[in-house]
């Protein structure tokens, strides 16, 4: 009974589509891949907002109307060795407002940040009531298209290199049921903006943004069913920036921003009994919570196929 | 294999911790430079012909106290316990007002643009706020520091510090007291040996003269303004080349010189160019009965009135008539050079590029930000640094080039509210842009006007750079173009408008005596 050992999105889903970052590029769930085995997701999303937090304001702005977020990913996750799996993923995203709107922006579309994960199981214990096990993961993102990280609520992506360190621990009971905490540490880098000067609380006679780093936390409540071929989890994950500044009043906002949000969210994933290696998973997920970020709400499809890659 | 694991886990983090730290960047946040040596002394600067005083000698301070007498003798040793006692936080205010403090100022003024170029939201009703200078409180807070209200600012900035330098020179070379340094060798001076003499001192002219000026345009920065104004002067105090008596006459020249200035904006026609939205209709219906068009906001909610309508009647500097640089009409909709137009824009839409794009943002100087005019006064404090001026050579510069820059934003309002003309995202069906497009009309196009006007001034000033600056105005204009806000005409005749009222300043300039 492999095929729940695989990895999926998770509903630590960075999906900003502002200032914040990347599609989910990084392993955050307890599930590890066997060695030698392969698992791709192909994977489509769309978020949508017309509301945003302008620092702790909540405000509508006719100028941008709705903004709409669609992306499409591919991730590839292998079993390097019993306790170490290997991540990949490459985003495609597209952007825009909905007509009529008061700025007549163009939307972009273009791949985003490559990504590259590993995942190392640290411990696993059975006790009478259930299974205790922590991770620790390792993501690392760039941009691989030469984006404008400074042209939002348009662009595709931050425009940094970026890292995550999560501590991943996971409570399961024989009855299904679990409890999963990810702590992750992300470091943002720079973003090469295409001004010379800008305005973070002071000049800045630079192109080179600092985007804030941040403390991100995400708590899980799941539960398999029917001897595993589903699971469906509730969440809520949080993202506290540790600098950067507000969105100016009624201003865009730019990579220099200090990006806080919490969003609920649902989500499943089927293992097709039939098709063997075959999954579906979807997810919904709203922001509920937030500063500088808008109040977004994404719903997401994927496929999910895994196997042996060396027999 | 757990230790294996263990290890490589253990080399990973150690070699990313490396990487972290390694890609800490130290980002400016001023133009990196320190005290220089000036590549001239100007002896003969007092006599240049100032702006708003009639010369050089017409603010009048006593003569100072020699330096054989026990007042100044007091005061020098005064200079000297203050050194010995001096902080590190002042030593370090030494180093960051430099030598050229003009530049320094400038920056000020930069920031306090970027701070207030916020164009206000609407109101729940859909209804605009408008800042109130009565109440700068607001919200909406006042000003709303927008291209044209920068310009303003710098070029009474500006004027102010040259005219006021232009007497301190005066009075510099009347009395020629030495600096406290050279009085008494025991006293270290901060900066580069400049042999200038030390009555009255050029710096506490800028400090006295940036801060009352500033305060005006930007009233919510009054303490801010007052904090600047004493660390300078304090600062000033330690270098080791001012006494009291030294400052305190620089700070006489520099309020005499920034009431003038404040005289004559107080009555130079800004507070009228915001209109009421009757006033704002006449001038588009006006617009519309003389050529059959006119321009419209297109936001949402859509904006009542344009961006300071009556901005083209206030007050020039240097240019007899707003009608003297007025260009000609622009190519009627429908015409096939406007069609043309049409065309071209499209194709710029539909084929952006990364060079086109990051054109247009490099220039794009737009909300929150230090605007165009002052992007060039970036431009201009390099070249001021790369050049080794002295004070009174900087501020120079910085006033024609800002009279120029102001003259020119009038020019250009004068023609686009005359002309009336319609933005590409009014005529174009469907048409998006990558820059905003801004709340006034179209033709011609600000950034031209104002990056021409500027270039050419930069051009007259610092031959060496001709080329350089002429390049980068034309790209500016061009910009817009990319950005899809303006038509290529707006552009083309923007910038050859900025280069015809450039020439009114540099002619003064060839006659100020400075060459």
């Amino acid at each position: 009974m492999n095929f729940f050992k695989k990895f999926h999105l998770g509903l630590f889903v960075l999906f900003l589509a502002l200032s914040n970052t990347i599609l989910a590029q990084s392993p955050t769930d307890e599930l590890m891949m066997p060695a030698k085995e392969i698992c791709f997701l192909l994977y489509a999303d769309y978020g949508q907002f017309d509301q945003y937090w302008e620092g702790d304001f909540l405000r509508s702005n006719a100028t941008i109307a709705t903004v709409q977020r669609r992306s499409a990913m591919l991730m590839a996750a292998y079993g390097l060795l019993p306790k170490l799996n290997v991540y990949a993923t490459l985003p495609y995203i597209q952007t825009n407002s909905t007509r009529p709107n008061g700025g007549k922006f163009e939307g972009t579309s273009g791949l985003q940040d490559i990504s590259i994960g590993l995942k190392y199981e640290l411990f696993q214990k059975y006790t009478e009531k259930g299974k205790f096990s922590g991770y620790g993961s390792l993501n690392f993102s760039t941009p691989i298209s030469n984006y404008t990280a400074d042209y939002q609520p348009y662009s595709l992506g931050l425009g940094t290199p970026q890292l995550a360190w999560r501590a991943i621990l996971q409570y399961q009971w024989k009855s299904g049921f679990y409890l999963r905490s990810v702590s992750g540490y992300l470091w943002k880098g720079y973003t090469q903006s295409d001004r010379e000067y800008y305005y973070n609380n002071g000049s800045y006679y630079t192109q080179w943004m600092d985007v804030p780093s941040s403390f991100n936390q995400e708590v899980v409540i799941g539960k398999w069913f029917k001897a595993n071929v589903l699971r469906v989890e509730l969440s809520l994950a949080s993202q506290r920036s540790f600098s950067g500044d507000d969105i100016r009043p009624y201003n865009a906002p730019q990579p220099t921003n200090k990006v806080n949000y919490d969003r609920v969210g649902f989500f499943a994933h089927y293992y097709s009994p039939k098709l063997k290696g075959f999954g579906v998973q979807t997810f919904v997920q709203t922001a509920v919570n937030g500063e500088n970020s808008p109040k977004q709400t994404s719903i997401g499809l994927g496929f999910t196929y895994q196997f042996k890659l060396i027999p | 294999m757990r230790k294996q694991m263990k290890s490589l886990y253990t080399l990973i983090v150690v070699i990313l911790g490396l990487f972290l730290v390694a890609c800490e960047r130290d980002l400016a946040t001023e133009l990196p430079f320190e005290s220089y040596e000036f590549s001239s002394l100007d002896e003969k600067g007092g006599l240049w012909k100032p702006t708003l005083l009639n010369a050089g000698s017409s603010v009048i301070i006593e003569a100072p106290a020699p330096i054989t007498s026990s007042e100044y003798k007091s005061e020098l040793a005064a200079t000297k316990a203050g050194i010995l006692q001096m902080t590190a936080k002042q030593r370090t205010n030494i180093q960051k007002w430099t030598n050229n403090s003009v530049v320094r100022w400038n920056e000020i003024a930069l920031e306090l643009i970027a701070k207030y170029n916020l164009i206000p939201g609407p109101n729940a009703d859909g209804t605009y706020p408008v800042p109130n200078p009565n109440d700068p409180d607001g919200p909406p807070a006042f000003p709303f520091a927008h291209p044209p209200y920068a310009s303003r600012a710098l070029a009474y900035l500006s004027v102010a510090q040259y005219d006021g330098l232009i007497s301190a020179w005066f009075h510099k070379f009347e009395h020629k007291r030495p600096a406290a340094y050279v009085v008494d060798p025991s006293i270290p001076f901060a900066y580069k040996d400049n042999q200038l003499p030390a009555y009255p001192s050029d710096g506490a002219v800028i400090a006295a003269a940036s801060k009352l000026i500033l305060k005006e345009m930007f009233p919510l920065e009054a303490a801010f303004l007052d904090a600047k104004e004493s660390e300078h002067l304090e600062s000033l105090a330690l270098t080791g080349e001012f006494v009291k008596s030294d400052i305190e006459a620089g700070v006489k020249i520099g309020k005499a010189v920034a009431k003038l200035a404040l005289e004559r904006a107080a009555l130079d026609g800004m507070k009228k160019a915001q209109t009421s939205k009757e006033v704002s209709d006449s001038i588009a219906n006006a617009a519309f009965a003389r050529f059959g068009w006119k321009w419209e906001n297109q936001e949402s909610p859509k904006r009542p009135v344009g961006l300071t309508p009556l901005f083209g009647k206030v007050k020039l500097w240097n240019v007899p008539t707003v009608e003297a640089t007025r260009p000609g009409m622009p190519p009627a909709p429908g015409s096939a050079e406007y069609e043309a137009d049409v065309k071209l824009l499209l194709q710029y839409a539909e084929n952006r590029t990364v060079e086109t794009r990051k054109i247009a943002n490099f220039w794009q100087d737009g909300l929150s930000t230090y605007t165009p005019p002052g992007h060039w006064n970036s431009f201009a404090d390099q070249f001021i640094v790369k050049y080794k001026m002295n004070t009174l050579r900087a501020a120079r510069t910085l006033a024609y080039m800002n009279m120029a820059i102001m003259d020119g934003g009038i020019s250009c309002w004068d023609a686009k509210y005359y002309y009336h003309y319609p933005r590409p995202i009014q005529q174009i069906k469907g048409f998006e842009t990558i820059a905003g497009t801004p709340n006034f009309p179209a033709y011609t196009s600000g950034h031209s006007v104002f990056s021409a006007a500027a270039s050419e001034v930069l051009a007259y000033i610092f031959p060496q750079e001709a080329s350089k600056v002429r390049a980068w105005a034309e790209e500016a204009a061009l910009s817009r173009v990319y950005g899809g806000i303006h038509w290529s005409f707006d552009a083309k005749v923007g910038t050859q408008q900025g280069r015809n009222v450039a020439q009114y300043t540099i002619q003064k300039a060839k006659s100020d005596g400075a060459n």
